[in-house]
C-alpha cells in the first residue's frame, strides 16, 4: 500500500510537533497506530495458540524467520470478535516496540495520515494504558493507541505521553 | 520429531524425549496430562495414546495424545524459539516449528510440563 501521510486536525498557526499514524478498523472501532512502529502490513496471518496464554496475546506466528506474538486487539478493546487460531483477519499489522515484535491482525488498513499531537485529545471513554488519547479520522471517532504496552518490560515513548494531559 | 496432529493445535517433542508411546488405556502409573486443555476438551471420538517422556527430574511423564502421530525430521532452521514476550506465560512451550506448507505447531518442553500432582502442592 502508498505510505504517503495526508494531514489531519486544526491549522491555528503555530506548528505542533506532527507524528503519522496508521488508521486501522477491528469490527467497528477505529484505531490509530504510530507509523514509527509499524514494519510491515500483510495479509491474513496463520498463527498457533499458546495453551496458556492471554487473550490479549493468544498465540504466536513466524514472521521473518522469527516467532513473534499474536495480539488479539478485540481482547485489548474489549469488544468485537475474539480471534480463532489458526486464521486471522484480512490484514496484518507487524509491529516493532524496542526488541519485541508484535503481529497484529485487523480488518481493515487504511491511509496513513499525520496528526498534530495537540488535535489528539484526551478519550472521553477509555482510560486504558494503550489509549493515547482520540483523534477523528474520516468522521470516525479513532482511538490513539500505543500497543507496546502489551510487551512486558515496555517503556512508552516521551513524545506519546506528552500529548496527553493528567 | 514426534508429532502429534491434534484437532485444537499440532504440538510435538523431539524424538530423544520419548521413552515410549503407549494406548491410554495402557498407563496406569498417573493421570496423563492434557497440555492443551486449556483450548478445550478433547473429541470424545478421538483416539487417545499417550506420549511418555522423560520429563522434570528426570521422572517419567505421560502426555495425551489426541489424533494421529507422526515421526519425522525437522530443519533446525525451522525450529523458531518462543519470543520473550510470551516464553514466560507458557514456559512448555520451547518453540513453534514452521512446516514447509506454512502451518504451525508447537514444539513442547517436557522438563517445564508440570504433573498435576506437583502444581497441586
Amino acid at each position: 500500500m502508498a505510505l504517503n501521510a495526508r494531514f489531519v486536525g486544526s491549522c491555528s498557526g503555530r506548528i505542533a510537533p506532527m507524528r503519522s499514524f496508521v488508521p486501522i478498523t477491528i469490527d467497528a472501532t477505529w484505531v490509530a497506530v504510530d507509523m514509527a512502529a509499524v514494519r510491515e502490513i500483510g495479509g491474513p496471518l496463520t498463527w498457533i495458540a499458546l495453551p496458556t496464554a492471554s487473550a490479549v496475546l493468544p498465540g504466536v506466528t513466524a514472521w521473518r524467520g522469527r516467532a513473534v506474538a499474536v495480539a488479539d486487539l478485540a481482547a485489548v478493546l474489549g469488544s468485537g470478535e475474539r480471534l480463532a487460531s489458526p486464521t486471522g483477519r484480512v490484514r496484518t499489522l507487524y509491529l516493532q516496540h524496542g526488541t519485541s515484535s508484535l503481529a497484529v491482525p485487523v480488518d481493515t488498513v487504511r491511509e496513513p495520515l499525520m496528526i498534530a499531537d495537540d488535535d489528539i485529545r484526551p478519550s472521553r471513554v477509555r482510560t486504558d494504558a494503550f489509549c493515547l488519547g482520540e483523534v477523528d479520522v474520516e468522521g470516525h471517532t479513532t482511538l490513539v493507541v500505543d500497543l507496546g504496552v502489551l510487551l512486558p518490560g515496555y517503556r512508552p515513548a516521551a513524545a506519546a505521553a506528552a500529548s496527553v494531559p493528567d | 520429531m514426534v508429532h502429534v496432529h491434534d484437532p485444537r493445535v499440532r504440538w510435538c517433542v523431539h524424538a530423544s524425549q520419548v521413552v515410549r508411546i503407549v494406548a491410554a488405556a495402557e498407563w496406569l502409573a498417573a493421570p496423563a496430562i492434557d497440555v492443551l486443555a486449556a483450548l478445550g476438551p478433547v473429541s470424545g471420538t478421538a483416539t487417545h495414546r499417550v506420549v511418555v517422556v522423560r520429563g522434570a527430574g528426570d521422572r517419567e511423564t505421560a502426555l495425551l495424545a489426541t489424533g494421529m502421530i507422526e515421526i519425522n525430521d525437522v530443519e533446525l532452521t525451522s525450529v523458531l524459539p518462543l519470543p520473550d514476550t510470551l516464553a514466560a506465560t507458557a514456559p512448555e512451550v520451547a518453540a513453534i516449528i514452521l512446516a514447509p506448507d506454512a502451518s504451525l505447531s508447537l514444539l513442547l518442553q517436557p522438563s517445564a510440563v508440570i504433573p498435576r500432582d506437583d502444581s497441586a502442592s
